[in-house]
């Protein structure tokens, strides 16, 4: 009985040394080997990343990476993330990609391998109540404002601008609610969404998008796990991307899924031409 | 000789400590920007400050509930026991942090709308308050019976003794039952309200700006999540310990002789 | 001390006869929610302008899916119901192992199993549960085999530490209330500790945790959609989805009301049959 014990914790302890000697492979070549693209994306962020009537995630997004799994040749597995959970699964290597509606950020260059060029860009709005009559930045001191926990510009709004405590949800559905039961002047938030829910969405007949300046256009990436980027899988993505951009498949995309074509796709696609 | 003390050393100090911990981020990788970042630190701090006043409030709130259940629940009328039991086993039975989103997302909208200063009709109640509300009528429940249990071991001679001296039942209930239940059923009263202590967390999920709340905005900005997570359970851990002594030291003053040790 | 005798269950019963209110309750609570839903299909008719279903539509419409998830994927409240037993038994087993360390003859070992379980009793759920989540890989790499940790799984392991800790708890009071004079026998008889603990204590004390046991579960089956917090696809997750999808106000309480009487359909059978056992083998001393 004494000697069994002590094998077992022999074997544990030897597997937890082996645990961290495995090197590290080509992310690559062992998604080919796996057969499966597992991606992250949002499903809570339409038209980008949703959930239709039956539960399947679609969107600009999801289709963008069914073209990467086409293109590899495997099958796609797509694992709904949040804002404040997308950069630890990408870390975990929960997932092997992420094209989950991500800014790039200087900060966050740090931590994930954000793959150039970047596919899309969006600047910051507030959809505001028309009866607090929010102007600009500058009328928020002080007030509660709606917004989405672990976006990048919480930590700006708060410290700079309103002063007090923000009002963040995990959840854009929370979010939306909260801004239409009063509980917030307004909801901070990528602009791009911001006008596609307010043209479609009659629930927001009295909010009007306030477009918030002081948050520069930021381009959104895709990203790999950080040591990747330079290797064979980041490499693989970029010339994904920078094809997407030349052939006008984003293009395509973003007409079938938001509508129209922003003018930033439209530069971003000349000039990948260009190139 | 003696050094003068300098009042004006001590912001130094404090500052020398907060570089400390800067240069422990530069050169080991620990980032402790919750302490030595200024706006970080008065978030974290006024974060635990609310998860302070969440417990006690709810503490205190749930305590009364519990009392009044408990008369409530020995009451003649049938109808009035009738709803208690089911707020009991509503309340019991399903969980808190739905319980926590029905009120604020379905029923919040519902109460009447003040118009505020910034102009919009805002729901009465915010989310602190429904986390109150959702909090103490959880933990109210569970009390209800706690104090239901220690009424029930007081003896029957003792409340036929009050019934001779001419008591009325609410006399009874407040100078002899009550008095004798709270003792006995101190030991499970204290394990219900750091469980209480520790439901308040779920208020994260309605947006109470709470420790829990704070601390994954600081960790989503400056992703050091596990250096948070041992400030997180520290403070919790004191906090619990906090409850834990005062109830122990109020078992103790309220001992009776002849029972247990 | 008298608390110690017999282990109180923690937020428990202690026998009383409602048997009465068994039926009233239940029919109290299903009547309220009846209530609510008829009150917002009244509300929704009036407010209605271009005639969609109506509530009763709605809440068989999305049914399905919060109870038992996505196509295809497991989900829902049977997800919720599986993460349940797994984590109470994951912390049942580790939880009689430190509940037995507490009573271990070596220091150590007492301390060490005193502490996990003073820190583990003592955190907040959803604090070790974003613990777990967070800073656990995402596999584990045993030599050259990977074993995928899902997520679902970590928040299992998350919800298991704290009733590992209670379970420890639990197994200390019911061992220390066994007379000492079943130890004294044991030993006049050459057992040694083990075979007393195994063959003696142990089973003595099975009738005396299943209450407490069962109270936890019903706790923990309560505590569950908090995995909704951490990304899991739960029941309580879909009803939110749901809920966006839909897109209606009137829809609110009618759906979460409907995942608390989910809950409420699973777990009251759950105490009356816990306040039902511990009548039955109620110690009498």
């Amino acid at each position: 009985m004494k000697r069994k014990f002590s094998a077992a914790i022999a074997a544990l302890f030897g597997a937890v040394m082996a645990m961290g000697a495995t090197a590290q492979a080509d992310q690559l070549a062992e998604i080919k080997q796996k057969g499966t693209l597992v991606v992250g994306v949002k499903t809570d962020y339409p038209p980008w990343g949703m959930r239709d009537a039956n539960g399947n995630i679609v969107g600009m997004e999801p289709d963008m990476a069914a073209d990467v799994a086409k293109r590899l040749g495997v099958k796609l597995e797509l694992v709904p993330v949040v804002s404040s959970n997308r950069i630890q699964f990408l870390q975990q290597g929960k997932i092997d990609l992420m094209i989950a509606t991500m800014s790039d950020t200087p900060e966050r260059r740090k931590v994930v391998g954000i793959i150039d060029p970047v596919y899309y860009a969006s600047g910051v709005a507030l959809l505001a109540n028309k009866a607090a009559n929010i102007k600009s930045v500058e009328d928020l001191k002080g007030k509660p404002v709606c917004a989405l926990q672990g976006a990048y510009y919480n930590n700006d709004m708060q410290s700079k601008y309103t002063q007090t405590d923000l009002v963040a949800f995990k959840g854009i559905p929370e979010a939306e609610q909260a801004l239409l039961d009063g509980r917030c002047v307004g909801f901070i938030y990528d602009d791009v969404v911001l006008i596609w829910k307010k043209a479609q969405d009659p629930k927001f007949a009295n909010f009007e998008v306030v477009p918030l300046p002081q948050w520069p256009v930021v381009p959104w990436g895709i990203a790999v796990k950080l040591e990747e980027r330079d290797g064979p899988w980041g490499k693989f993505m970029a010339e994904t991307i920078t094809d997407w951009l030349k052939s006008g498949t984003l293009l395509e995309l973003e007409k079938k899924w938001v509508g129209d074509n922003t003018a930033w796709l439209k530069e971003a696609s000349e000039k990948a031409k260009g190139n | 000789m003696q050094r003068p003390t300098d009042r004006n050393h001590r912001p130094h100090l404090m500052e020398a400590f907060w570089d400390f911990l800067r240069s422990l981020n530069d050169a080991y990788g620990i980032n402790l920007v919750q302490f030595y970042d200024d706006f970080e630190r008065t978030r974290l701090l006024r974060g635990m400050w609310t998860t302070i006043k969440l417990a006690v409030i709810c503490i205190g709130l749930s305590v009364i509930i519990g009392i009044i259940g408990a008369w409530l629940q020995g009451s003649r009328h049938r109808i009035l026991k009738a709803i208690v039991q089911g707020y009991i086993q509503f309340f019991r039975n399903t969980p808190p942090l739905v319980q926590m989103y029905f009120f604020y997302f379905a029923l919040g909208p519902q109460m009447p709308r003040v118009v505020n200063e910034y102009g919009i009709a805002q729901p009465m109640l915010g989310s602190f308050e429904w986390a109150v509300i959702s909090l103490s009528f959880f933990a109210g429940a569970f009390n209800v019976e706690i104090f239901r249990s220690g009424i029930e071991a007081v003896q029957k001679s003792t409340i036929e003794a009050a019934e001779s001296l001419c008591f009325n039942r609410w006399q009874t209930y407040w100078y002899v039952i009550l008095p004798l239940a709270v003792r006995f059923c101190l030991p499970a009263l204290n394990n219900n309200l750091v469980n209480l202590a520790k439901t308040t967390t779920q208020a994260y999920a309605i947006a109470v700006p709470e420790t829990l709340y704070v601390a994954s905005q600081i960790w989503s900005d400056h992703i050091n999540v596990f250096e948070m997570m041992i400030t997180l359970l520290t403070f919790y851990l004191l906090l619990v310990g906090v409850i834990v002594w005062l109830m122990t030291r109020l078992e103790r003053a309220l001992a009776i002789p002849g029972y247990g040790r | 001390m008298r608390a110690e005798l017999i282990p109180a269950p923690a937020q428990g019963e202690t026998g009383f006869t409602a048997a009465a209110f068994n039926r009233r309750a239940f029919a109290c609570v299903i009547a309220a929610f009846l209530l609510v839903v008829v009150a917002s299909e009244a509300v929704a008719q009036i407010r209605t302008t271009g005639g969609s279903q109506g509530i009763i539509d709605a809440l068989i419409k999305w049914a399905p899916l919060i109870l038992l998830g996505p196509p295809g994927e497991f989900g829902g409240f049977a997800l919720n119901i599986a993460v349940s037993f797994l984590a109470m038994a994951i912390g049942t087993a580790a939880g009689l192992a430190v509940g037995l360390g507490q009573i271990s003859l070596y220091p150590p070992v007492r301390a060490v199993s005193w502490a996990v379980t003073q820190f583990f009793r003592n955190s907040p759920w959803l604090v070790l549960l974003f613990f777990v989540m967070l800073l656990v890989p995402f596999q584990l790499k045993i030599g050259g085999i990977s074993i995928p940790l899902p997520g679902w799984l970590k928040a299992t392991f998350g919800l298991a530490l704290p009733i590992m800790a209670n379970m420890s708890e639990i197994v200390r009071g019911a061992v220390n209330s066994i007379p000492t004079s079943q130890w004294e026998s044991a030993e006049s008889l050459a057992f040694t500790r083990m075979q007393t603990l195994w063959r003696i204590i142990l089973p003595q004390c099975v009738k005396r945790m299943i209450p407490p046991w069962m109270n936890w579960y019903a706790i923990l089956t309560m505590t569950t959609p908090l995995i909704s917090i951490v990304g899991v696809n739960d029941a309580m997750t879909l009803t939110q989805d749901a809920l966006a999808a839909e897109q209606k106000t009137e829809l609110l309480m009618p759906m979460y009301g409907m995942l608390l009487v989910f809950f409420f359909i699973y777990c009251y059978p759950i105490a009356r049959w816990t306040i039902y056992l511990e009548r039955k083998y109620a110690v009498k001393i």
